[in-house]
């Protein structure tokens, strides 16, 4: 793979030339004590050592609430909507692209996601190896701490001022010449980027599953009467916010304005979640999912086995966010796999 | 990069053209699509119906597939917010649709065998579709038994038809009621009352069944006992419903999508499935 290497004096070069083409988003500190993604501006501190952006990625793809049409009352006629903002993002972890290339997967099947696709296009992903990781991911026990693909550029911190990177598409080479040329990588920067990454392995590896991910799916499949799922839901506060801050969690709802004059409206999508009591229930009443556990257990279903028989990955990046977001502490996937493989091991 | 046109979410402007009730609650309502195109649906697929302001809803197409004529019926309980809007429109109105979304049931299958098509409460309405298309290549069936419960003969629909399929004597027709009233004068029970009593050749059999959540356990099993093979068996699914493109998540068994994997489903694809029956 091509590479250059890259020193921190060039960056606000590349910064202010990408910036003159599209918005720039960079990890930044937030007062909180956490971190999240913010438009660049000059100036703007970058979160180098960041260890998890609070929101997930998926807003830049498929935002909380997206027209989806436009629609004429008088004329009974609709149009369809179609967002394509030209955005960069520096810094993305590879869990996170992981998370955005199954995305492409999941909106690609079937009938396309033109809206999704629409903005997916216009983006531009700057991957970076992290330098730290947050208490609650586990991202390196499930085949993401590294990614081949889904990226223009796969950025590596190789010394105090000195990074590795990685050509991902031409797209991407274009921009990282784009302020002047730059020195081609040598055997020692691609020797020192290779032992960034195993030290991003090993730092992620603090909370690990304690098998194969690849076996999560069987485990699932025994589990499916486990007790667990009562034991956890109990606690469940039916909150959504596993859900929200998921990113590879996508379910949304659709719904509807009107203006004042009754004249013409919008129709739009909306994040929904699994873990709302509300989500499987029809009119009349009946819900297909009335019980916590079985919400609980649907999410987890899908993270470790629906996803994976689809796309042969998890549809769990280790991102560690949900953890962190649940008030009940109880949605932890590294904790639930763990256990449930602990309880089924045996029946193999 | 490529500017977009298409949007699957786009509705095409549709012109109810005529209502009629059906009970009640339900009323059945004609439309044709202002493209003047045939909607070309299979029996058993669904629309989503758009009233702009209110929202959209999935409805099984109630009509048969018919070349000849670019009409086709929706029936619609009024329980919520679209099916009250849609109850309140006035005849020569738009609305929009999407689809035809879904599976259908294979008809192709059928052909030369019997068919007993189960029918609980609304789950006639996507039953018609199915039955007036085999009545109209009647000749291409084997026998025909149609089992139709209902919770009260208040809440019976497209009455008139199926008295006069029942009196024709070319499809056996058995209904029946949870809860009689003083004029009923017909069986009494829950759907699974009628089965013993159809002629059908489990060997020879196809089955098409559609109803309220709990009916689909209950007839299954019966089927079994009868030795009806699980093949042979199709199940229409509803489940809750925002995009009908296999998105939203919303209508998930399991892993299956009822709005692109069904809703009609081979029994033998979903029976191992948890959140199915
Ligand atoms: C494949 C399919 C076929 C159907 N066929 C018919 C039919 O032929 N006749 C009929 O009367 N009803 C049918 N239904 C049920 C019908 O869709 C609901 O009664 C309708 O969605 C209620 O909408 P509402 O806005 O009036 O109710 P509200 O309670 O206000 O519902 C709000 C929204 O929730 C969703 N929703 C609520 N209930 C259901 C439900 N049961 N199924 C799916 N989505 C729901 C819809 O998007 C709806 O617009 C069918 C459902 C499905 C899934
Ligand atoms: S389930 Fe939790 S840990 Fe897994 S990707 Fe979603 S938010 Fe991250
Ligand atoms: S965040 Fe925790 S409490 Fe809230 S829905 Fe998810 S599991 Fe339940
Ligand atoms: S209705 Fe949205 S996934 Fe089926």
């Amino acid at each position: 793979m091509t590479a250059y290497t890259v020193q921190m004096e060039q960056l606000p070069g590349l910064f202010a030339a990408w910036s003159a083409q599209c918005q720039v988003h960079v990890p930044v500190a937030l007062e909180t004590g956490f971190y999240d993604f913010s438009p660049w501006r000059p100036g703007t501190e970058i979160a180098f050592e960041y260890d998890v952006a609070y929101n997930p990625l998926k807003r830049f793809f498929m935002p909380p609430r997206e027209d989806m049409i436009v629609f004429d009352l008088e004329t009974y006629t609709a149009k369809p909507v179609f967002a394509a903002p030209s955005i960069l993002l520096f810094g993305v972890h590879p869990y996170d692209v992981k998370a955005v290339t199954q995305l492409d997967q999941l909106m690609e099947s079937g009938s396309v996601d033109q809206n999704y696709f629409s903005r997916r296009d216009a983006a531009v992903i700057f991957a970076m190896t992290p330098l730290a990781v947050s208490d609650t991911a586990f991202w390196a026990s499930v085949g993401a701490d590294k990614v081949d693909q889904g990226f223009d550029l796969y950025w590596t911190k190789i010394g105090p001022g000195t990074f590795h990177v990685e050509i991902g598409s031409g797209r991407g080479e274009e921009l990282l010449l784009a302020a002047g040329p730059l020195a081609p990588a040598t055997a020692g920067s691609r020797e020192a980027a290779r032992k960034a990454q195993v030290r991003a392995k090993t730092l992620g590896a603090s909370r690990s599953l304690r098998f194969d991910w690849r076996e999560t799916p069987h485990v699932m499949g025994r589990s499916w009467n486990s007790s667990l799922w009562h034991r956890k839901a109990e606690k469940c506060l039916g909150c959504g916010s596993c859900n929200i801050v998921c990113p590879t969690c996508y379910c949304f709802d659709i719904r509807e304005e009107v203006d004042e004059k009754l004249k013409a409206g919008h129709r739009f999508r909306e994040w929904d979640g699994c873990m709302l009591n509300g989500f499987a229930l029809v009119a009349g009443n009946h819900n297909f999912r009335p019980q916590a556990s079985e919400r609980y257990r649907h999410r987890y279903m899908r993270k470790g086995k629906y996803i994976f028989d689809k796309i042969g990955e998890l549809g769990c990046v280790g991102c560690g966010r949900c953890v962190r977001a649940c008030t009940s502490k109880i949605a932890d996937p590294c904790e639930i796999f763990n256990a449930l493989w602990e309880e089924s091991r045996n029946e193999i | 990069m490529k500017s977009r046109t298409f949007s699957p979410y786009v509705p095409r402007p549709a012109t109810l053209v005529s209502k009629s009730p059906l009970s009640d609650l339900v009323t059945l309502y004609e439309f044709v699509q202002d493209n003047g195109k045939n909607l070309a649906h299979k029996p058993g697929q669904f629309i989503m119906v758009s009233i702009y302001g209110v929202g959209e809803a999935p409805f099984s197409i109630s009509s048969a597939p018919i070349k000849e004529s670019n009409v086709f019926e929706i029936a619609v309980r009024k329980i919520g917010a679209v099916t009250k809007a849609l109850s309140e429109l006035p005849v020569g109105t738009k609305v929009g649709i999407r689809g035809p979304f879904g599976t259908s049931f294979p008809v192709h299958e059928f052909v030369g065998k019997d068919t007993l098509l189960v029918a609980g409460g609304l789950g006639y309405i996507p039953i018609r579709s199915l039955l007036h298309y085999q009545l109209r290549h009647r000749q291409e069936f084997g026998r025909i038994s149609v089992l139709i419960g209902t919770r009260t003969p208040k809440d019976r629909i497209f009455t008139d038809q199926i008295e006069a399929l029942a009196k024709g004597g070319d499809v056996e027709v058995l209904e029946t009621v949870d809860m009689p009233d003083a004029d009923w004068k017909g069986n009494v029970g829950v759907i699974t009352t009628l089965l013993p009593k159809a002629r059908v050749e489990p060997q020879n059999t196809h089955v098409a069944m559609i109803g309220p959540p709990v009916m689909y356990k209950f007839v299954l099993r019966q089927c079994r006992e009868m030795g009806i093979a699980s093949d042979r068996i199709w199940v229409s699914l509803e489940r809750r419903m925002k995009c009908g493109l296999g998105k939203c998540g919303h209508c998930q068994i399991n892993s299956l999508n009822a709005c692109m994997d069904g809703p009609v489903f081979r029994y033998t694809d979903i029976e191992r499935l948890e959140e199915a029956i």
